[in-house]
Parts: C-alpha cells; structure tokens; sequence
C-alpha cells in the first residue's frame, strides 16, 4: 500500500516537472502562432508516450522478478542520482535555475523569427511542440514503467502521471502563463531521492541482498537519502558559483 | 541506429558517466560479498552517496575552472 503510494507520488512530481516544461514551449507557441497546430503536436506526442507505456509496461511485468529489479534498479539509481546531482548544484548555486521566464521568452522570440506557414500547416509549431512534448515526456515514460513494472503497478505509476498531467494542463489553460512559481528544483529533488532509493532498494535485491527490516528497509533509505541530499546542498553551497546551465 | 544508440546512453547516463560506473562497480562488489557469503546490505547505502559525492565535487571544480577562463 505504502509502495503503490510512493510510486504514484513519484510518478506524479516527475511528470509535474517536465510538463511544466513542455507547457512553456506549448504555450510560447500557441500565444505567437495560433494554438491549433502546438496542440496537435503535443497531443500526438502524448498519444505515442500512451502507446509506450501501454506496451512495455505490461511486458515488462513478465520478466522474471530478479532480473527486472536488477536491471530496473539499476537504471532507477543511475537516473535518480543524475536528478540530485542537477538538483543539488542548482541549490548550491553550481548551476542557474530552470527559469521558465526566460524560456518562455527565449522560445517567443524563436517563434516569431520561424517563418510562416507554406500550405496552411505550421510546421515549425507542429514539430517543435511534438518534440519538446515527446522528449520530456519519455523521461516520465521511463519512471512510469520501471517504477510501475517493479512494483506492478504499472496502472498505478500511469495515473499519477495523468494526474499530474492534468493539474498543469489545466493550471496552464488558466493563467496562460508560464508556472513560473512552481518550485522545479525542489520537485526534482524529491523525485530524485525517490527514484535513488527505489533504485538502492531494488538493485540490491537483484544483486541478492536480504534488507534488513524487508520493506521497512525502503523507507529509511528515503530518510538516509534525504539527509545525505540535504547535507551534499549544505556542504557544497558554502562557496556557491553561478554558471550558466 | 548508431544515433539511437548514442541518444539512449545520454538519456540514461546523463551529465556524468561516472555516476553509472560508480553504480555499476558497487553492483558487481555487491554481488561478490552476497556470493562469499558476507554482509552486503550496507554497502550500496554506503556507497551510492559517496559516489554522487565524487560527481558533485568534480562538477564544482569544473565549474570553478571554467569561471577562471572566463
């Protein structure tokens, strides 16, 4: 019950994050070129992610138990790290903040530079909102169905995607505006120490370790990486540099 | 293809490769301890910290480095 939970949360602040993203972009195109074609381009985008997720998913649940853990954990660790590890150094000033603002802007003044349409067809907002969409959310894709595969609960991890997708969707359609105030480096954190240790937990299983405590054992990993984390921002922000993503 | 591939490996492995090696060598000591028998639960808990904190410390210092070339 406490697992199912945790990976929809993590499902769920995953695909926050990187839809806030493609809302920037989708909204930066719609607001100069017409909302038509950003929306066609974003919903087929979604449609392939669905496809995706509905059949490696499913397959993957057939794999042996061991193997998947070992090879999912393993990529989960791999990937959660690289999300602390961007999230800490943003903190610490070691990297600039996403700054939505700025990417908004940067993609209007984009748009408008592209050049018309030729056949009725904006293919500049078409492509480039197919793409931004399909890239940040094969991140989310790759969280669902490893996540949902080991836990299987593939269904699970997929509606808190959803759910997150549709709260920025929605937000999004409102206030027509980036989600500038949505604290991105704090969601990717928590998403960051979630997938660590999913990953520790199941990678370790897969190399044979028994975890002392069995589940409970997942739960102070979460503790211990949230401390370390917390600690890492502390310890390595005493003499922060801004530099440029 | 050879373009997929390399696309894959960057999704995967990310800013730092040495995260993923790291990741991979605390693996294969893992299993080793499992296989001789020995306590092994500790040391991916142990381990995997210290390895982000090599790649953060590294990132630092480049980060220092680049900003003195500037």
């Amino acid at each position: 019950m406490t697992g199912n939970l945790l990976v929809f949360l993590g499902a769920a602040l995953a695909s926050a994050v990187e839809m806030v993203e493609t809302l920037t972009i989708v909204l930066a195109l719609g607001v100069t070129r017409g909302w038509r074609a950003p929306l066609q381009g974003a919903v087929a985008a979604l449609a392939v992610l669905v496809v995706v997720v509905a059949a490696l998913g499913p397959a993957l649940e057939a794999v042996p138990i061991d193997l998947l853990r070992l090879v999912v954990g393993s990529l989960l660790l791999v990937f959660g790290l690289q999300w602390l590890r961007k999230a800490i150094l943003r903190a610490s000033g070691f990297k600039a903040l996403h700054d939505e603002e700025a990417a908004f802007a940067a993609e209007v003044a984009a748009a408008r530079a592209a050049g018309g349409t030729s056949d009725g067809v904006d293919h500049y907002a078409l492509v480039i909102s197919f793409k931004s969409t399909l890239l940040e959310g094969m991140e989310v894709a790759f969280i669902v169905i490893t996540l949902g595969a080991n836990q299987g609960a593939t269904g699970i991890a997929a509606a808190g995607a959803v759910t997150a997708l549709v709260v920025v969707v929605i937000v999004g359609a409102l206030v027509r505006h980036p989600l500038s105030r949505v604290p991105e480096n704090t969601l990717k954190f928590a998403v960051g120490v979630m997938l660590t240790s999913f990953g520790t937990f199941w990678a370790g299983e897969g190399v044979g370790i028994d975890w002392p405590g069995a589940e409970v054992a997942l739960a102070v990993l979460i503790v211990l990486t949230v401390a370390w984390s917390l600690l890492f921002t502390k310890l390595l922000g005493r003499q922060p540099i801004a530099v440029a993503a | 293809m050879r373009r997929v591939a390399r696309g894959v490996v960057d999704f995967v492995v990310g800013d730092d490769i040495w995260i993923a090696v790291a990741v991979l060598a605390l693996l294969a000591a893992t299993a080793v301890l499992v296989r001789i028998g020995g306590e092994a639960w500790w040391l991916l808990p142990a381990g995997v910290p210290a390895a982000l904190w090599i790649s953060l410390v590294r990132a630092r210092r480049q980060a220092r480095g680049s900003r003195r070339l500037s």
